[in-house]
């Protein structure tokens, strides 16, 4: 036999062997799947646990003495990229500042988080909690009784009060964390 | 001129100021907190540390105290001088509390800025912080003192600035602390500059506590409208209302600072009770329906009765622009008006005062801190125009001589002579000062006037500060004739006029015949009038006799009211109409120095959020349009009140004026700067005798309602936090004539007037002139009724004193 049939006769093997394998592949992967069962979360049946850290829906949390957290700061309020929020801060008779009123628009806010990064005392978190559409657009609109919860989310431990200097109820001066005792003006011991 | 490289760039400044003064001229900003242009320099907090290269002075020095010489080389970004600083940062915050987010400084608070330039983030120290306690310092300031960075601005403000002792540093060591050596309200009526000053959060302003934060208001530079001096103050708005001014430089009017009538006197802005609404025989409706119904009604009077018998009063707390539109829309109109003074005193001081001052003679209220001598004349600044006694004090401070011609005991924060003198002989007590012609005045005070008329003529540049408000137009004149005269004797003499109200000069500019609210009651009693407008001022509040107004109104057949604040005369109006304060519509006053300037809105207009919201949440409503947002300002209601078209803008309309009224000729190129307005040669007055019958024997007693810092002025007085400051109702007599009462300080008089009792408590002094009685006006006192219209004279068997117990 002539060298050029034989290798024209084995080039052409090799297709035929390429198409066999790929019929078979396919013809395989149906046949598997034929006999398996689904591979869908029936959603809102079946609700798959989301990681802690995920963003969504925005709370505002109490201090872990079960006080008001957040101090109306301004904070999140001026780094929020699409201006959802708005508040309007007060001194209570306890001294401590808080938000008089305290609005969310979810209609704008696109969960980036910088709210959270940006607060000083880890009142604003954002949660997994993902499902709030709405068929009324005003309804989108959360006031502050609507973004307070009664726990401290994920932050468990700071109290911003027990460490800033101001007098409150809770403490006066020289009572917070890391201070000493009033300075007496009139003495000049040392 | 020494000549320096500050940061490779090369600039020449004037002898003798410091490198940091020199590094702003040219552009470089060098880190401070003690150092303050107008307080200087003391080198107490180490931050403006720069690196000098090469020159007279090598090494790291602080820019604040080192002049700036020939040949100097400094870098301010020399790695050694950073680190330096970083070591001045990170002490000063070790002491820090930890209470940015609680503390309304921050956001514009020159320790946050400069800590977080330095990179300092993490306090490395481990010990425990300082604490201080706190002080109650009344209604305007709140104090923490833990955040302070001994800086000492406040206290060289508040002592060697501004004069007064109650505030500064106690303590040693560590333990140095900035307040009162007991807690009580401040003294001094310029303290809310500290707030402006301190570079952290020791002194907030507490009427705007929590209000917001700098970067969410609104702000713009605007003019204060409280007194004639028109200071620069930066307005701040949010969510529909003004949060606080501050003080604003200006370096021809007010420096930096402002008095705190000015900062506290916007709230009448922000109240409730202002009107909102139009409306008309009780019913509201909204405020365009008001001005239309106006018109019709006013257009109807107008056939009934002609023209002259509609009659329009406007006042010197209205906007330049809308005297303007008053003035010419009565004019083509045929009305009578407009009416721009109380009475006929002030109509006549306040012209003559406009009428005498020109380009040459006026000085600004900056360039009095460089008189070498100030006389003032029947004037009390820091009463009528509280800023200018802070420049008096300036002067002062350098040297200047200062001495004043007054019947009131004077209270200034700096040391004056005081010529007591009844209101009646201050003119000639000024021609004796002038023209050394001591015969008129009593023998008593000739060794005093030659004294301080030598001194005056010993010096370069004296200024006179004449008041408007317890003279006469002869005085006035006078002021303006002794300054002529010693600018011909080669002195570079000022003249400095304090007048009633911050748009009384445009008044005068633009009102040729000076007509009073008497003259116009007077008319309305014959039958003349029949129909009212009331723009933007309270008869009720400045007419003297409420019993003749109120017979007068009732004869009227229209009263229509348009007015920015709820004044008493709005409840007896037919017609209410809404107008917009300067906040909102922006407008040009006028100042006491023939300076105009332009204050530009800051905000839209509407009903404030805390009002529609009634303090919670705002209402849950999807609406196009402002809430109250449809108000005009007065200037354009004045033209659709005669059924006309106003100027389409706010260009069109000072285009308008420059054409229409030849004074305003400039108006029409107004810059940001402001232009100075003067009446041509052709409308000066002369001088003239005004009546007023005086003082004729020893049994009669000139009562004189004067000035007060606070409760006086109409707009100041609305606001809630300055209730407190207002003054006790308080009758001040001679120490000499006390002595016919067998009266002593503190005794309760009772003065028998026309319009029942009046009670005050008696205060006695020295340098009150015999046969005065100073009453300084306050919202709980019907001063009106002896307003200077009628030269109040008491008999003696008049005033009743009762010892107290
Ligand atoms: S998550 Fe982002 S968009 Fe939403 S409120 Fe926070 S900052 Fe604003
Ligand atoms: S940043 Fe935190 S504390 Fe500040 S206003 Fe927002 S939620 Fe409140
Ligand atoms: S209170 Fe403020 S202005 Fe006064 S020394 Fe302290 S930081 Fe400076
Ligand atoms: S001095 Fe007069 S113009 Fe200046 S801030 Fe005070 S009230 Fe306003
Ligand atoms: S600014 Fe120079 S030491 Fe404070």
């Amino acid at each position: 036999m002539q060298p050029i049939i034989v290798i024209g006769f084995l080039n052409n093997m090799k297709v035929l062997i390429e198409i066999a394998y790929a019929l078979y592949m396919g013809f395989y992967t149906t046949l598997k799947n034929l006999f398996r069962g689904p591979f869908t979360e029936e959603y809102p049946e079946y609700k798959r646990p989301l990681p802690a850290r995920s963003r969504a829906q925005i709370i505002l949390t109490s201090d872990p003495d079960g006080q008001e957290r957040c101090v109306a700061c301004y904070l999140c309020s001026a780094v929020c990229p699409v201006d959802c929020i708005s508040m309007q801060a007060a001194e209570a008779d306890s001294g401590r500042r808080y938000a008089k009123w305290f609005r969310i628009n979810f209609g704008r806010c696109i969960f980036c988080g910088l709210c959270e990064e940006a607060c000083p005392t880890s009142a604003i978190q954002l949660t997994p909690f993902f499902e709030n559409s709405k068929r009324d657009i005003l309804k989108m609109v959360y006031e502050k009784a609507d973004l307070q919860v009664d726990h401290c989310g994920k932050d468990k431990n700071y109290n911003f009060y027990a460490y800033a200097g101001i007098v409150t109820k809770s403490a006066g001066k020289g009572e917070h964390v890391k201070e000493e005792k009033p300075v007496d003006v009139r003495t000049n011991m040392p | 001129m020494p000549k320096l490289i500050i940061d490779n760039r090369e600039i020449e400044v004037p002898e003798g100021i410091k490198v940091i003064e020199a590094a702003d001229r040219a552009g470089i900003y060098i880190p401070r907190f003690c150092y303050y242009a107008e307080l200087g320099a003391v080198g107490a907090c180490r931050i403006c540390a720069v690196k000098f290269v090469d020159g007279p002075v090598k090494g790291i020095e602080m820019s604040c105290m080192i002049n700036a010489q020939d040949g100097m080389v400094v870098s301010t970004t020399d790695p050694e001088a950073r680190d330096f600083r970083r070591h001045v940062i990170e002490w000063l915050m070790m002491n820090h509390p930890h209470d940015c987010p609680v503390c309304d400084e921050g956001g514009h608070c020159l320790l946050q800025d400069l800590t977080e330039s330095c990179d300092h983030g993490i306090r490395r120290y481990k010990g425990k912080k300082r604490t201080y306690v706190d002080q109650y310092l009344g209604p305007l300031i709140q104090h923490e003192e833990n955040r302070c960075i001994q800086c000492y601005r406040c206290s060289r403000y508040y002592q060697e600035f501004a004069g007064y002792k109650d505030l500064g540093v106690m303590g040693i060591a560590q333990r140095i602390y900035f307040g009162r050596y007991a807690a009580g309200v401040l003294e001094s009526p310029f303290s809310g500059n500290i707030i402006d000053l301190c570079p952290t959060g020791v002194y907030t302003d507490k009427p705007s506590r929590y209000t917001g934060r700098r970067w969410d208001y609104e702000r713009v530079p605007g003019i204060c409208i409280n007194c004639s001096l028109g200071c620069h103050i930066t307005v701040s708005a949010r969510y529909r209302e003004i949060v606080y001014l501050e003080g604003r430089y200006s370096g021809k009017v007010n420096g930096s600072f402002i008095c705190d009538r000015g900062r506290y006197g916007f709230f009448y802005a922000n109240l409730e009770e202002r009107p909102r609404q139009g409306r008309v025989r009780g019913e509201d409706v909204p405020s365009g329906r008001a001005i239309t119904m106006a018109a019709q009604r006013v257009k109807e009077v107008s056939e009934s009765h002609g023209a002259a018998a509609i009659a329009v009063i406007g006042s010197g707390r209205s906007s330049l622009e809308t005297i303007a539109a008053l003035t010419h829309v009565c004019k083509v109109q045929g009305w009578r008006g407009p009416v721009l003074f109380d009475s006929r005193v002030s109509s006549e001081s306040v012209r003559t005062a406009v009428s005498c001052i020109a380009q040459e003679l006026a000085v600004s209220m900056k360039e009095i801190e460089s008189a070498d001598f100030i006389l003032t004349v029947g004037a009390d600044p820091i009463n009528e125009a509280p800023m200018l006694a802070m420049a008096m004090r300036q002067a002062w401070r350098k040297g200047a001589g200062v001495a004043a011609i007054d019947c009131r005991s004077l209270d200034w924060p700096f040391q004056f002579e005081q010529v007591t003198a009844a209101p009646d002989d201050m003119a000639d007590f000024l021609a004796a000062l002038e023209n050394s012609e001591t015969t008129v005045i009593s023998d008593r005070f000739v060794a005093q006037i030659k004294s301080i008329a030598a001194k005056i003529r010993a010096c370069h540049r004296p200024v006179v500060v004449c008041g408007t408000e317890i003279t006469d137009s002869k005085i006035i004149y006078g002021a303006a004739g002794f300054v002529k005269a010693m600018r011909q004797a080669g002195q570079e003499a000022g003249l400095f006029y304090t007048l009633p109200a911050a748009n009384s000069y445009g008044a005068a500019l633009l009102d040729e015949i000076g007509e009073t609210a008497e003259d116009l009651i007077e008319r309305i009693e014959s039958g003349e009038i029949k129909a009212l407008v009331i723009v933007e001022s309270d008869l009720w509040d400045t007419f003297s006799d409420r019993q003749r107004l109120i017979q007068a109104l009732e004869q009227l057949e229209l009263l229509v009211v348009a007015d920015f604040m709820a004044t008493e005369i709005l409840h007896r109006a037919d017609i209410i109409i809404p107008t917009l304060s300067i906040f909102e519509a922006g407008g040009i006053y006028v100042n006491q120095e023939g300076r105009a300037q332009w204050s530009p809105p800051a905000y839209a207009g509407g009903t404030p959020i805390k009002i529609t919201g009634q303090g919670g949440h705002p209402p849950r409503i999807i609406r196009p349009d402002i809430p109250a947002g449809d108000i005009s300002p007065a200037w354009r209601m004045a033209w659709w009140l005669a059924d006309r078209q106003p100027p389409a803008s706010h260009d069109l309309l000072l285009d308008w004026m420059g054409k229409t009224f030849p004074v305003l000729e400039k108006a029409a190129n107004f810059t940001s700067e402001g232009i100075r307005l003067y009446l041509p040669e052709a409308r000066r007055k002369t001088a003239r005798e005004t009546g007023g019958r005086k003082i004729q024997s020893l049994g009669e007693y000139l009562l004189l309602p004067v000035a007060a810092v606070f409760g006086d002025e109409p707009m100041a007085q609305r606001s809630p936090c300055l209730e407190g400051y207002a003054k006790h109702p308080e009758m001040w007599m001679a120490a000499s004539d006390a002595r016919l009462f067998d009266a002593s300080d503190g005794d309760a008089a009772r003065l028998q007037l026309p319009y029942g009792p009046l009670e005050l408590t008696l205060r006695l002094s020295e340098r009150i002139a015999p046969g005065t009685l100073i009453v300084y006006r306050c919202p709980d006192l019907f001063w009106q009724q002896f307003a200077r219209s009628s030269r109040f004279i008491v008999p003696k068997d008049r005033i009743r004193i009762e010892k107290k117990a």
